[in-house]
């Protein structure tokens, strides 16, 4: 589902496989395996987030915002069409991580998200300005277009930092 | 996916069983009564999951179903840092309650997590008349959403858009400890365990 984040003065909550697009800040709870991929327009202050959960659609439509591809291309479209230039455009992310070693053995989606995120985001020339990814921990993620791009990070102990 | 109002009443069921079992052996552990809410069944929407689950740092004991179910899940022992602490101290006659998580909360943890779950696995796998079994624990200390959300999408998650959130909790007055066990089966775990209750519920 698709939002709209035009309300300067709430948080609005990307739940996994959901993106929002807007101009008011934004937040995605709890990344373990997925990724929370900021598109910022670094002229208009407005932008998007998605809860990416895996690295390919495979041609699937609904739900862009769970595929890293259908994320990327969903959130430019949408800013393109609001009026951003394509070469205004910047990226973040933050998540990917491999939470418990049990499930991540064989797998390894966070590390298959991050890199299908970067391969998508080379081929559209959207440069990556921060990251913070991989390791084993769950973060919080909360975006704020309006306030220069600025993304804070919160980690499980109260811990904060901001890319 | 949808369930009806007799297999949520029969999944309700079994979530009992199986949690008045775990229940028993923490109050063993704890020598102490273990208060036990009806266990909670909702169907939702993967990007609601953090409607019903949160950010705040808890610690996850996840065990993985292997035996004679389909497709498998996962049981998952939630306990917040606070109630650890508690449960710790309970365990092992200490009070300080100001203290961060050591390698004795995370055995203690561990230990309590295999009791727990095998007690809670064994009862539901005998009322379905099949084997279940945990493998063994993995914890963390973390963030129960980072958690789940990676659990979701370690199943086949492609055409995954609905998740069933099975939870008990289970609650101890006299130690202020809460803890919550949840049981995520894989759609076709689900739906094999729906139709051995169906036949369980026809005469």
């Amino acid at each position: 589902m698709e939002k709209n984040q035009n309300d300067w003065n709430q948080v609005v909550i990307v739940g996994i496989g959901d993106h929002a697009v807007g101009p008011g800040p934004m937040s995605s709870i709890g990344l373990g395996s997925c990724v929370g991929l900021v598109i910022h327009d670094s002229e208009k202050c407005i932008g998007g987030l998605a809860h990416v959960m895996l690295p390919d659609s495979g041609g699937r439509t609904e739900r862009p915002g769970k595929f890293a591809d259908t994320a990327i291309d969903a959130l430019v479209t949408i800013l393109v069409g609001q009026g951003c230039r394509k070469t205004a455009l910047v990226a973040k992310m933050v998540g990917g991580a491999a939470m418990f070693k049990t499930l991540s053995e064989n797998l390894n989606i966070g590390e298959r998200n991050i890199t299908a995120i970067k391969e998508n985001l080379k081929q559209k020339n959207i440069p990556i300005k921060a990251e913070c990814v991989g390791g084993s921990v769950g973060r919080t993620l909360t975006y704020y277009p309006s306030d220069g791009g600025k993304v804070v990070i919160k980690l499980a102990d109260g811990k904060k930092n901001e890319i | 996916m949808d369930l009806s109002h007799t297999q949520r009443d029969a999944l309700r069921e079994l979530g009992n069983i199986g949690a008045a079992h775990a229940a028993t052996t923490l109050s063993t552990m704890l020598m102490s009564n273990i208060e036990m809410d009806v266990p909670e069944i909702h169907l939702i929407d993967i990007s609601k999951v953090y409607e019903h689950v949160g950010d705040e740092i808890a610690a996850l004991v996840l065990f993985q179903i292997t035996g004679e179910v389909s497709g498998g899940g996962y049981v998952l022992l939630h306990i917040p840092k606070n109630s650890v602490i508690r449960l710790t101290n309970a365990m092992l006659g200490m009070t300080d309650l100001d203290r961060d998580l050591t390698e004795m909360d995370e055995s203690a943890l561990l230990e309590i997590g295999n009791i727990m779950v095998s007690a809670f696995l064994d009862a539901t796998a005998g009322l379905l008349d099949v084997i279940m079994l945990p493998s063994p624990p993995s914890l963390i200390v973390d963030m129960p959403h980072a958690a789940f959300q990676s659990i979701i999408t370690a199943q086949d998650a492609f055409d995954i858009n609905e998740v069933v959130l099975f939870r008990t909790e289970l609650k101890s007055d006299q130690h202020k400890i809460t803890s919550n066990l949840f049981l995520l089966p894989n759609p076709p775990m689900l739906t094999d365990i729906l139709e051995m209750l169906d036949k369980l519920l026809t005469p």
